[in-house]
This record gives C-alpha cells, structure tokens and sequence, in this order.
C-alpha cells in the first residue's frame, strides 16, 4: 500500500480473531492457525519437536521485529517465491484451510500458489489455519537459504523432508526449491533419484546435481540465473545431507 | 478510490500514560508516535521496514512501527525510547550505550535499545553472537556495531549483578 501497488477500498484487521491464533495436534497433524507470528512457531514446543522443518524455517525469517509481527496466514497468502514459509510448507506437504461466509476448504500447497504473489484463495476468502502433516518416525528435515544477509530474502532456498527406514534406505523424499520460480517448486528429478537408494555422500551429491534440471530461474539484482542454478544444486546438497543425518538421529 | 478522510478514535497506552486520538485511518503508528503524541524519540529511517529505527514495543514485544496503522494499535499499550529513563536516571541500557560509545550520530540508538532490550528480556546472558542476531534487524549507517555489541553485553552483565 506504501508502494501504491495497491490502494483497497477497506481494510479489514483480524488481529482480533482469537481463534485463529491456536495451535493444537490433531490426528496425526498440527493444526496452526493463521495467525500464528513466525516467532511463536520458531518456538512453539508442538512445532519443535513435531515439525521441526516449520520451526527451522520460521527462525531465519527476517528479523526479529519482523517474526513478532509477521504471520503464516500473510507469508502463504502474499506468497512471495523467495519468502521462506511457503517453501517449507510445500515440502512438508501443507494443507491451507481457506474460509469465507460459504464456509470451509482444504487447499493442498501444492494447488495453493500459483504464480508470483498469487494464490488460488478466492476474493472473499482468508486463510483460517495451516495443517501440516506429522511426518513418520525415521523422518529429517531441513531448511537451508542464501541469501545475501541474514535479513534478505533467498537467492536460493531448500526445503527437505525425508523419511528412511532402518536399512537406511530413503522411503520418502520431498525437496522443494524457493527463490528459483514463480513458486515454490519440486525438484522431482532428486526427489525420483533419493526415493529407494540408501543416502550416501555420493547419492547425496547425484541427486542434488538434478536439482536445477528444470529450472529457469530470474535473474535479478540478488544473483543471476547461472548463480541460482548452481547454488540451487550446492545447497540441494547440504540440505539432503542435514536431513538424512537428522533422520538418522530421530530413527 | 479508498476514502482518505475518514478519521477513527483511538486509544492507547504509551509509556503509562493513556492517551486519546482522532486520527486519518491511512496513518502508520510511527507517524502517530511522533506527530499526534509528539514523541520523536521514535524515529523514520526508512520507512519501508527495513531499517529499525521506529522500533517500538507493542503490548510487549518489538516491532517496527512504520509497518503499522496507527488504528492497528488501538487498545495496545506502547514502549517508547521516551518511557525507559525514570525521573531522568537513565536505564541500566541507555547507561550502558553512553559508557560504551554505542553511538554516533545517535539515529538508531532508540531502536538499537528497544532490541536490545527485549533480547535481554529473552535472553539475560546472550553471547557476542546471539547479540548479533538479537540486533539484524536495525541498521546503524555509522557502523558503530562493535560498540553496540558491547555495550548490550555490558547491560547483561550489570542486569545480572543487580537480580543476584
């Protein structure tokens, strides 16, 4: 609105809307709701320990005025493609919970963004609360970001969640790449790769080398397009490896 | 077109003193601190919420005050640089800033302290690191970080002599 990007014709504050600050366990997800500030989930206990890719994400956001302000119903709703939670929520597999008059619906992460700074919510619909998924026992996560500061935005981020089991052979893998699209995207071709191969360095190192196989990332004032690229399979690397070692730890 | 000249009461809490206010429901807080309540301890670096000095504490915790309506503060109660001196003694971290040579041109110092501060309360032994990050979100053009980083740590140390 400073910007006059966009100028409403009213503007209407929850802040006031109690419920929607909550965060509970629910068959087998959490359930947090959309105003929950990035600070709170950085260090909500229930996070922590049960999704703790969420709480790792929402520590590195911007600083530390801007955690105790900020929300995960704005971040996904602005859905900016460099900002860090709508990263991690993709990989961790999210559901948005949008509301209107008409009542309630489920939107997975993965139909929820849609283009640069837009989203499949409706006109007359908010984000009421986030589901995330509580990932099996054996599973790591990780989020890793460059960026030029601590306070910027990524040029490249990495979101990880991996699931071994006790041959330490990779079950399931997501990895979702911020920074390099218009969204968030898979990096399906490591995702493929990972999935049935124990995670060794050197399967670690080939599947992150997929990483940047589709991508046609911007270039921009943060880093350049080949920069993006590479970056993008170096921490793809790092962020696979953190997860495997964490999800060794947790088995 | 958005109607720029509705105006809508407030009410807040700054610094102890509840104050009341008519005030257009396009103005930022930090506007209102400084012009409608005449506090410009609280200052406009940026104005885009990067900088930090209009750092504020809201109902408890920081925040920048140029990202906020005024009318988003209603019903909140409000730190300000203005509120931490008692009958001109200054706060143990303002005290510590001036023994410290933690400022320059002194243009982010309300802002640097109310970080500091609420990392403190967060916090009451952070290492040279943790002062680092408690503070990424106010930027000092003098550069003068290395004394500021001193400065918060010897708050620290004075804070904890005191409680023991």
């Amino acid at each position: 609105m400073k910007l006059r990007l966009a100028s409403p014709k009213a503007l209407i504050d929850i802040n006031g809307v109690g419920e929607l600050t909550q965060i509970r366990e629910e068959n087998g997800a959490i359930a947090v709701g959309a105003l929950t500030r990035h600070d709170q989930l950085a260090r909500n206990s229930i996070i922590r320990e049960k999704s703790p890719l969420l709480a790792e994400a929402a520590s590195v956001i911007a600083d530390q005025q801007v955690r105790n302000r900020g929300t995960i119903g704005g971040s996904l709703a602005h859905a900016d493609p460099t900002a860090d939670l709508p990263t991690a929520c993709t990989a961790i597999g999210g559901t948005i919970i949008a509301a209107s008059v008409n009542g309630s619906r489920s939107i997975e992460s993965s139909d929820f963004f849609r283009d640069y700074f837009t989203t499949s919510l409706r006109q007359d619909e908010i984000i009421k609360e986030v589901r995330v998924p509580i990932p099996p026992p054996g599973s790591g996560g990780a989020y890793l970001k460059l960026s030029k500061g601590q306070n910027d935005f990524a040029v490249v981020a990495v979101a990880v969640q991996v699931t071994i089991d006790g041959d330490d052979v990779c079950r399931t893998a997501s990895v979702v790449l911020g920074g390099v699209a218009p969204t968030p995207v898979h990096a399906e071709e490591t995702e493929r790769f990972l999935v049935g191969r124990r995670l060794e360095d050197r399967v670690v190192e080939e599947g992150a080398q997929k990483a940047a196989d589709r991508l046609s990332p911007p270039s921009d004032i943060r880093g350049s397009a080949e920069y993006r690229l590479e970056m993008a399979k170096s921490v793809t690397k790092r962020a696979v490896g953190l997860s495997a070692s964490r999800a060794r730890g947790s088995a | 077109m958005p109607n720029l000249t509705e105006r809508l009461e407030i009410n807040v809490r700054v610094n102890g003193r509840q104050y009341q206010r008519r005030v257009e429901s396009r103005m930022l807080l930090v506007d209102f601190i400084r012009d409608e309540l005449g506090l410009t301890g609280t200052h406009i670096g940026c104005d885009t919420g990067h900088c930090g000095a209009c750092t504020i504490m809201l109902n408890g915790v920081t925040i920048k005050s140029c990202l906020l309506l005024a009318a988003q503060a209603n019903h909140s109660d409000i730190q300000t640089i203005e509120g931490l001196a008692v009958d001109g003694k200054l706060h143990p971290m303002q005290k510590a800033f001036l023994e410290q040579h933690a400022l320059q041109c002194g243009y982010c110092t309300p802002g640097m302290i109310l970080s500091s501060l609420f990392l403190l309360q967060r916090n009451p032994n952070p290492s040279e690191e943790e002062i680092k990050r408690g503070i990424e979100g106010n930027l000092c053009r003098c550069t003068g970080y290395l004394n500021i980083v001193k400065a918060v740590k010897a708050a620290a140390i004075r804070t904890n002599r005191k409680g023991t």
